[in-house]
């Protein structure tokens, strides 16, 4: 495809890595009628969750990043999936698909829905090729154990998780002795660094965002990308332009209001992330000349619709203290199937 | 840019504390699409709440106000004293334009109390009128509700005929919008059925109801036709309609109280009670008031829906449909047109 890049030329800053089905697309697969559909469908009839490309494409921009795709979709879908990314004008550098018709023909049946033994290795294998310096910022869902697996690879980056734990991780989680040995050997080979920066969960099922607590604030679960947009305004990572393009795509394409926006906005500096400070930073960027964002206007109401939200609080919520991940704990939430059945901590 | 409907939930004064209010509402926000909500009350409180419910986050807003009135207080004196009370910023919110509508399972005088404060009554409206939905024999309107509306009860202690036919136009228009009655039956509540019994105001009042346009008015009924559903809208004054009202539901709990008697009482009354089990759990649910979600305070230009004190989760946000559902279909503009004719 000619949306890939050749990774071994480029030197990231930034590597965003990105779950495909309910994190990337609006995929369902609940039911055997779902999964023939989603199938199915060609790549114009795929729809992308509001916000997801604007958000991609904003991260992409500065031409300093790797976009690596980890999803637990089939590779025969890999045709498909590519050719919807690349109608939606995003390009990559790694797209990994899992090869269940191998698994099926080795009979690994544990690994068909199996996500930890499937996703671990690849992640840490991936992060062999990049350059130590390179930080990541990781995009999963509440479908799957998304918040588990990138918090387990990022704490066995920083060496957070020893040997015994990630043990009894991938025995707990049904992981097969051949992908355990990938696991142990990428995870060896690596240099000891801490470049996770943050995990965003979409919250396709609405799973209540305390549910995520006991992963720390490194873990925001997002209920749309325009929340993301902020905290990464607040880590750095965007501009207040970028930020208000992926707010313009949700108005124009999910029906997003100034209600909504502002409504996400207090929700997130009610759970303590930090980013009542960008405010400002988005009202400069709405007086400015940027003519993509007249759909935005009118500039006054937005001011103080955000204000107020702030406002409306009282007295800001302190910032979320970190948090030593308890893995074995948080076992459950590895399973395959258990972690639908999340709902609070 | 249509928000659709936001309605402001005082979040603190339900028997049942904070987290079911916000349950309900949280509910609210995933079941019904155009619906937004802003939870007024402890701030924390509301969080820990949230922070374990399902809910749709883009349509959720919080609003702390430190305070709150206690079920059994003084409202007069409590607001007083506590202008930051969740109750008085709720009610502020909404008519400052922020809300459509207000719910609130809190204590009832100082809901009405924190409208007149912040609400205006609509023109022609003299005083507003606590309404109050009960069950019946007879089934109302196209969703073949199994409840009445009786108004008013207990917001205004003394009335004049006028004031009873102000409460009769919005009753009226309540249950064309709630109850899908395109022409709820209204009736005035009196000692007997003929047009000259009752006191002064229920006699003039029946004369003027008479001659009103827009309403189907079917005259008195007495005491014994509540409960029978002769009336899709009883209208009385709210020493009678709160006297009634406490007659309803100490009835329907000694029937309770008696059943739980026999069960115990006797084996044989034991099993005809478990035989029965099925019909009296449907006969219940049919008649369970969290279905209904809470009542209306009717007369100002904004809505007020009461919630029973006891609600859970399903009875407010049951209450929040019922708040949305009038918000949609101008409630307040129906009353006003029926006033003016």
């Amino acid at each position: 495809m000619s949306g890939e890049r050749d990774v071994a030329q480029a030197s990231p800053r930034r590597i965003y890595r990105w779950d495909l089905d309910k994190t990337y697309l609006q995929t369902e697969f609940d039911s055997l009628k779902d999964l023939v559909r989603t199938a199915l469908q060609e790549a114009h009839e795929k729809r992308a969750v509001p916000g997801a490309a604007a958000l991609i494409r904003e991260l992409r921009s500065r031409g300093d990043s790797w976009l690596a795709i980890v999803s637990g979709s089939p590779t025969q879908m890999r045709a498909v999936l590519q050719e919807k990314l690349l109608l939606d004008g995003i390009t990559w550098d790694e797209f990994v698909l899992k090869d269940n018709v191998r698994n099926i023909l080795r009979g690994r049946f544990r690994a068909l829905r199996g996500q930890v033994g499937y996703k671990l290795p690849v992640l840490l294998e991936s992060r062999l090729r990049a350059p130590a310096e390179a930080q990541e910022v990781l995009f999963g869902d509440d479908a799957e154990a998304d918040a588990f697996i990138y918090s387990l690879y990022a704490d066995l980056l920083a060496g957070r998780v020893d040997d015994r734990v990630l043990s009894r991780v991938l025995e707990e989680a049904g992981v097969y002795p051949d992908d355990q040995a990938r696991v142990r050997a990428a995870w060896k080979a690596l240099p000891p660094a801490d470049p996770v920066r943050r995990i965003f969960i979409r919250l396709d099922r609405r799973t209540p965002p305390a549910a995520f607590a006991r992963y720390g604030p490194r873990v925001v679960p997002v209920f749309n990308y325009f929340q993301a947009a902020l905290v990464l305004m607040a880590d750095g990572e965007l501009t207040a332009p970028q930020v208000l393009r992926v707010a313009l795509e949700l108005v124009q394409t999910a029906g997003f209001n100034l209600l909504m926006l502002t409504n996400s906005f207090q929700d997130l500096v009610r759970r303590g992330f930090p980013v009542a400070d960008v405010a400002h930073g988005l009202v400069q960027a709405l007086e400015g000349p940027d003519a993509l964002l007249a759909a935005l206007r009118p500039v006054p109401d937005i001011i103080a619709a955000f204000s107020n939200r702030v406002a409306a609080l009282g007295a800001t919520p302190p910032p979320l203290p970190p948090v030593t991940v308890d893995y074995l704990a948080l076992l459950a939430d590895a399973l395959p199937g258990t972690h639908k059945g999340r709902r609070q901590p | 840019m249509d928000s659709g409907v936001t309605l402001a939930f005082d979040v603190m004064g339900g028997d049942a504390g904070p987290e079911e209010v916000v349950r309900g509402a949280a509910a609210l926000t995933l079941e019904k699409s155009d619906v937004s909500v802003v939870l007024v009350g402890d701030g924390a409180a509301i969080d820990a709440s949230l922070g374990k419910v399902r809910h749709q986050a883009e349509r959720i807003s919080v609003h702390h106000a430190p305070d709150w009135v206690r079920p059994g207080e003084k409202p007069g004196p409590a607001l007083e004293e506590r202008p930051s009370a969740s109750i008085l910023v709720a009610a502020k919110l909404v008519a400052g334009g922020e809300a459509h509508a207000l719910v609130s399972a809190g204590n009832t005088g100082a809901g009405v109390l924190a409208c007149a404060r912040h609400f205006q009554l609509l023109p022609g409206v003299r005083r507003a009128a606590l309404a109050a939905v009960y069950p019946t024999h007879r089934l109302h309107g196209e969703k073949q509700d199994p409840f009445s509306l009786i108004l008013d009860v207990g917001a205004t202690v003394g009335v004049t005929a006028e004031d009873l036919v102000g409460f009769a136009v919005m009753g009226s228009a309540y249950s064309r919008i709630i109850s899908r009655n395109p022409s709820p039956r209204v009736a005035l509540l009196s000692n007997g059925t003929e047009p000259q019994k009752g006191p002064p105001e229920v006699v003039a009042a029946h004369q003027l109801l008479r001659a009103l346009p827009g309403i189907q008015f079917v005259g008195n009924v007495e005491g014994v036709d509540i409960p029978r559903g002769t009336a899709d809208v009883v209208v009385c004054d709210g020493f009678v309609g709160n006297v009634s009202l406490k007659m309803l539901e100490g009835i329907s709990e000694t029937v309770m109280e008696l059943a739980r008697y026999a069960y115990k009482e006797k084996v044989l009354w034991r099993a005809g009670l478990a035989m029965l089990s099925s019909g009296i759990k449907r006969l219940k649910d049919l008649t369970d008031w969290e279905q209904y979600g809470g009542a209306p305070v009717l007369g100002f230009d904004r809505l007020f829906i009461k919630a029973h004190g006891r609600s859970r989760a399903h009875a407010i946000s049951n209450a929040g449909k019922v708040a949305a559902r009038a918000v949609r279909h101008d409630l307040a503009g129906v009353i006003q047109a029926g006033l003016k004719a």
